[in-house]
């Protein structure tokens, strides 16, 4: 039973609405028909948008016109939003491939955990700096724990020959998700490849960005980009416990900043449907993997080898032009990397990868149905064994400025293979849920395609 | 031909103020449009061939009160047009001089629904709104080029007397439609409403942006039966069985109408969508 519906039969309870609805000629027992047949209108046109036919401010018809100096109250204060994602969930292990932005319950590495998290408080500060720049500032607190800056970034405006620098510290320009933040995303936990191949918080740090739009036919936009990318040697894990996922870039600080170039390419096929591709490249160096030996040492290995990522996404959408036909649209995604490491010491040279694709379908104005499909370890490496999940997501989109999502996922972490210095998660498979309840105050956002 | 090659290009966010721009604009200006006249302009998709289009512009029109933030900010950056970026002359917020309605009183929060925090932002059909507008456009033309200004001082002056005279046109119609009660789909008829001396005695969405529940409507359908209501207004871009079913237990019609230029194949101009809008208006009542 959808909102409406619940709301419909909370408000037939009232007394004081049918004695108004009498008052106004309409008898308690017809109205009770009436809303039956609204209600089966309102489903027939709830094949609708997320956003809802947005606004216009409601006071009175006639108002007479506002003198200039009413014109709202003029402010310099940067554009300002809070952005909160909580959650309550289960998960049967911790998951193997843990994002900075996922919600975290404290599960162990075969021990249970349920509970309640604040998965993240985002504030969100933007302006216009001055004719040459636009600023924004995105501070995160991830399971309230610290406060990040996710991007804190320079933008210019008036460069010639369609160019644009962006400077400070931002996600960087590779693939679909790595660019967006939490909110934007369709489920609840983020992509397997993110902390597999580009980061715990995705790839992002102090960065320096070039982009060019081709004046072609078609949009090309070309990224160049250089990030300083700063992980010590990890530490060693406790006893039981796996390594956290080898970081691809982080040994910057004793070689070179980490360099990225992207191409996206956008084709409108038709009015309903779009198609959004990229290619990205990245190159770097690896601080390595720590484990502990046979003996219950630690050993760090694959420090310093020079790492690449190539990746290819794809993100493909159908979406009338409007709701006059209904509320339904469709979005596949799916994004895939692959990373090569060179030998060093005992390590060889050696590749892996990993992929995940996800539709995400709108049923009605207000609901949203996704599902996903991750795949790590294509192929394993002495660092990445195989892992599988599957995960389903249904969204219920209060106002472009709510939404309640259930989320469940399965994870199965297949034994590494002979000659990897991973230990054997157990158990292998594991299921997690959550209920997730997302909120934005503020200014109003606008997202890209 | 040599005034096509050097033609300014003009990008307008909705149709209808491309229309305005081509009026005062004439063979100086090519005008082509980001949404098209049958999309909600609130919510449009910001398509990245979008920034193409507005990287060639050599000035941007928008409604502005913040009808289009939820898309047209991110494309303006991305275009990497210095040009029409927001405070240069390229960059024309069309409300700039429309008395705007609906500016809120009170203090202000989005329980209230998606609400415009500048104001009512559907201004674009009155005529002294459109003439506003094209004066509006065509200083901004006259500013980007100065060796225009005679061409569109001259446009200006036949478009505005061509209002006056279609305003002489439509005054039997307009005058039908004084005093008449109505409901609409979104509160976007505002400025009609104001123009003509209709009523206004509620709306399909219990708040801006807001999905209907039954019970409002039940409310809606009362309050439309009790002040004789006898018209629904939507735009043609919603869904339209609720407000069909509204309309039909309400003892009242609906009225489905466009509201942008090319809405319609045959609306090509300000002038054939107010005509479009008042004809229908009219022989509803």
């Amino acid at each position: 039973m959808n909102l409406p519906a619940l709301c419909a039969v909370a408000l037939l309870a009232a007394p004081a609405l049918a004695q108004e609805a009498a008052d106004a000629g309409v008898s308690a027992e017809s109205e009770e028909e009436l809303k039956k047949e609204l209600e089966g209108a309102l489903k027939a046109d709830q094949k609708a948008p997320p956003g809802a036919p947005a606004p216009a401010a409601a006071t009175s018809t006639d108002a007479a016109p506002a003198a200039p100096l009413m014109r709202g109250a003029q402010s310099l204060n940067p554009d300002m939003s809070v952005i909160l994602d909580s959650d309550v969930g289960y998960q049967r292990r911790a998951p193997s491939f843990f994002n900075g932005d996922d919600p975290s319950l404290g599960a162990g590495p075969s021990t249970r955990a349920l509970g309640l998290t604040v998965q993240e408080v985002e504030l969100a500060f933007s302006a216009i700096v001055d004719p040459y720049f636009k600023g924004e500032v995105y501070l995160t607190i991830p399971n309230l724990s610290g406060i990040e800056v996710e991007e804190a970034f320079a933008t210019t405006t008036s460069l010639p020959w369609n160019l644009q620098i962006k400077a400070g510290s931002f996600r960087s320009a590779f693939g679909r998700q790595n660019g967006q933040h939490l909110h934007v995303q369709d489920f609840t936990r983020r992509p397997l490849i993110n902390s597999a191949f580009l980061g715990t918080d995705g790839l992002r740090g102090p960065s320096l960005q070039v982009s060019w739009l081709a004046p072609l036919p078609f949009y090309l936009t070309l990224y160049g980009e250089a990030t300083s990318q700063r992980f010590d040697v990890p530490a060693a894990p406790a006893a039981g416990t796996p390594p956290d996922p080898v970081r691809s870039f982080g040994n910057d600080g004793v070689r070179r900043p980490t360099l990225l170039a992207e191409a996206k390419a956008f084709f409108p096929l038709g009015e309903e449907w779009s198609l959004y591709t990229g290619t990205s490249f990245a190159s770097g160096s690896s601080p390595g993997i720590t484990i502990l030996d046979d003996t219950g040492a630690a050993v760090s290995r694959g420090v310093g080898r020079d790492t690449a990522l190539i990746g290819a996404d794809a993100y493909l959408k159908w979406k009338p032009a409007n709701v006059s036909g209904g509320y339904e649209s469709l979005a596949f995604q799916a994004e895939v990397v692959f990373r090569h490491f060179t030998a060093n010491g005992d390590l060889a040279d050696e590749w892996d990868g990993g992929a995940y694709a996800q539709v995400v379908a709108q049923v009605a104005r207000r609901w949203f149905l996704g599902v996903r499909g991750d795949l790590i370890g294509l192929p394993t490496s002495s660092v990445t064994a195989r892992t599988l999940r599957g995960a389903l997501s249904i969204t219920w989109q209060g106002s472009e400025f709510s939404r309640l999502r259930a989320y469940a996922e399965y994870e199965r972490a297949n034994a590494p293979p002979s000659g990897s210095l991973l230990p054997t998660l157990n158990p292998a498979g594991a299921f997690g849920a959550f209920l997730q309840l997302e909120f934005s105050i503020g200014a109003h956002g606008a997202h890209p395609f | 031909m040599i005034a096509l090659i050097a033609a300014l290009n003009v990008v307008s966010s909705i149709p209808t103020l491309g229309s305005l721009a081509k009026e005062v604009g004439g063979d100086r200006v090519r005008v082509e449009s980001l949404a098209k006249g049958y999309q909600d302009p609130h919510f449009v998709e910001p398509k990245p061939n979008l920034m193409l289009v507005l990287n060639r512009a050599d000035l941007l029109l928008y409604v502005g009160l913040e009808l289009e933030i939820g898309w047209l900010p991110p494309l303006v950056l991305g275009s990497r047009n210095p040009k029409i970026q927001p405070g240069e002359v390229g960059n024309l917020d069309c409300s700039r001089a429309i008395p705007v309605l609906d500016i809120p009183t009170t203090k202000i929060d989005r329980s209230m629904g998606d609400i415009h925090p500048q104001g009512n932002p559907h201004y674009w059909l009155p005529p002294a709104n459109a003439r506003i507008i094209a004066r509006e456009i065509a200083a901004r033309l006259a500013q980007i080029d100065p060796e225009g200004k005679p061409a569109y001082d001259k446009n200006l002056a036949s478009f505005i007397s061509r209002v006056d005279a279609k305003e002489k046109e439509w005054a039997p119609l307009a005058a039908k439609m004084k005093g008449a009660r109505i409901a609409t789909y979104h509160k976007s008829w505002t400025y009609v409403s104001h123009w003509l001396g209709m009523v206004e005695v509620g709306y399909v969405e219990p708040k801006p942006g807001i999905p209907p529940d039954p019970s409002h409507l039940v409310r809606l359908i009362s309050a439309m039966r009790g002040e004789k209501a006898r018209l629904l207004l939507m735009e043609d871009f919603y869904n339209k069985s609720t407000a069909q079913l509204v309309a039909e237990k309400a003892g009242a019609k609906l009225l489905v109408l466009p509201t942008d230029v090319g809405a319609r194949p045959e609306i090509k101009t300000w002038f054939d969508l107010v005509q479009h809008v008042l004809r229908e208006l009219a022989s509803a009542v």
